[in-house]
């Protein structure tokens, strides 16, 4: 340690030499690294804004139950409290017809115009039913036996579409983090080899004058490592501006769509890239220094 | 110091680079290993640098045994040693200063210490104004003041020079036999190897090992330090 402390300055000298040595390839490298990092970026941000969309829409999950029409409201007050006591519903709210037009109005904007051609009101009332996703299936089966009950309209189509997405985005994540991972790893690696080639007679000179294998390899580490790290750095920058321009697309004309905080899903992503730009560096330098054979 | 038992060198070719002879040196001691070219001058000097293992035999350095598999204590034995290499091994592209602090930088001395020491030593082989130097802008014999300077910093207790009279002419290689020997001390070693016999004849308190083909033949004058 006490090696480490007086020479740290060294060490980060030597591996400072060590890149610039071979500066328009390790630049080359460097890039590559920053590019695949960025691909990685990209489809972790896609995973978890993807995943968050789908949970807040889970956590949303509402079901419409369309009645006879003409019902009384003593008998919309029967199938409320029927429908309040299945299992798995936890709220029951009657949307009448002018607040469903007032709906598809908000939904349609600018649009909303072709409404005015229709004489009356063309919306039925319903009753706007907030449940427990996981019980889906039961409640919209016990809902639909009720009396007075013409139809029960779910979204667990577009649910579970949502679900899928969320899954292949999940999939794709490991795959590219794989992908990643190695490449990175021999990126690296072979970096750290070509570094120790081109420096394989000081080594040699190092370890004759005694130096311990560690004082030898770390400059080495820390050229793997700062460039992992960099290249993480440079993905970040290029994902920030490309997030930033995702969000303002989806958020001005689709503004119904949940999506998280853009800042915490910023915050996620620089906590992951640049651990596993410390990791990958690490385990990269670590299999080309102990890889290489520098004896003369 | 430095004990050998029977020690032998035999290359995986079969070459018989040592033949078996037994040897004790003791601290202070100033030691020339002469012998024509090929005679296997260097290929004790690596032993006695644990960069070659005996074959057979023994030895003994520093209280260490000098075997295969024994690589932490010749590391541990390498800090107290202070090569000079024929070639010199110097590291491209760094100052002298930068040179003779790498040789110190892991055996546990301090950045001021290290560099207090550097700048003296430099200075005590003549080169006070090319301590920032790059040593690719060095002459040879400067280099190899580098290369002397890189040994004796470290405060070795045994100092191993290969061929320092090698490339110099008549006068240059008695200067450079003189600063050298200048390093001995009563805890000091010195053990060079040389072919230029005809320098370094006569010369009290020292032990001679001459070397043919192997065959290893010891001539002691005089007492230690």
């Amino acid at each position: 340690m006490k090696t480490f402390i007086y020479n740290f300055r060294y060490f980060i000298k030597e591996s400072i030499d060590i890149f610039r040595l071979n500066l328009i390839s390790n630049i080359f490298s460097l890039l590559s690294t920053g590019l695949i990092f960025f691909v990685l970026t990209l489809i972790i941000a896609g995973w978890n804004i993807s995943s968050s969309v789908t949970e807040a829409i889970k956590g949303e999950s509402e079901i419409s139950v369309y009645f006879q029409e003409g019902l009384t409201e003593s008998k919309i007050i029967d199938l409320t409290n029927s429908i309040t006591n299945v299992r798995g519903v936890e709220s029951v709210n009657l949307v009448n017809e002018d607040e469903a037009y007032g709906r598809m109005e908000k939904v349609l904007g600018d649009d909303a115009q072709v409404l005015s051609f229709f004489e009356d009101n063309p919306f039925d009332a319903f009753l706007e039913v907030g449940i427990e996703l996981t019980e889906i299936e039961s409640i919209v089966d016990q809902i639909s036996q009720m009396a007075y009950v013409d139809l029960v309209r779910d979204n667990k189509e577009v649910l579970d579409r949502l679900s899928h997405m969320s899954d292949v985005l999940n999939l794709v994540s490991y795959l590219a983090l794989t992908a990643v991972g190695i490449t990175t790893l021999v990126i690296m690696s072979h970096i750290i080899r070509q570094g120790i080639y081109h420096h394989r007679e000081q080594i040699n000179t190092l370890e004759l004058l005694g130096a311990p294998k560690y004082f030898i390899a770390l400059p080495f580490y820390i050229e793997g490592i700062s460039m992992t790290l960099i290249g993480g750095l440079l993905s970040l920058v290029l994902s920030h501006f490309v997030i930033n321009e995702i969000y303002i697309q989806v958020s001005g004309p689709l503004p119904f769509i949940p999506m998280p905080n853009q800042g915490i899903v910023m915050q996620n992503l620089i906590i992951v890239i640049l651990g596993l730009s410390l990791v990958l560096g690490f385990f990269g330098s670590a299999f080309g220094v102990s890889s290489s054979r520098y004896k003369e | 110091m430095i004990e050998a038992h029977d020690l032998e060198l035999i290359y995986n070719d079969g070459t018989v680079a040592v033949k078996p002879f037994d040897i004790t040196i003791g601290a202070g001691e100033l030691v020339y290993i002469t012998g024509a070219s090929g005679s296997g001058k260097t290929s004790l000097l690596k032993l006695l640098i644990g960069s070659e293992y005996p074959t057979g035999g023994t030895l003994n350095i520093l209280g260490e045994p000098i075997k295969k598999g024994n690589s932490k204590s010749i590391h541990k034995i390498r800090h107290k040693i202070g090569p000079i290499f024929q070639e010199f091994r110097l590291i491209k592209g760094k100052t002298s200063m930068d040179n003779v602090k790498l040789g110190m930088r892991f055996i546990g001395m301090t950045p001021s210490q290290i560099e207090e020491e550097a700048r003296l030593v430099l200075i005590k082989v003549g080169l006070e104004d090319k301590l920032n130097i790059k040593v690719d802008n060095l002459s040879w014999g400067e280099c190899q003041r580098v290369a002397i300077a890189r040994a004796v910093a470290r405060k070795p207790s045994l100092i191993l020079a290969d061929e320092p009279t090698g490339n110099l002419d008549r006068n240059n290689a008695i200067k450079m036999l003189e600063l050298l020997g200048s390093f001995r001390t009563k805890e000091t070693a010195v053990i060079m190897t040389t072919h230029a016999t005809h320098l370094i004849e006569g010369h009290a308190h020292a032990t001679y090992i001459h070397m043919d083909r192997g065959r290893v033949n010891i001539e002691r004058q005089g007492k230690s330090y």
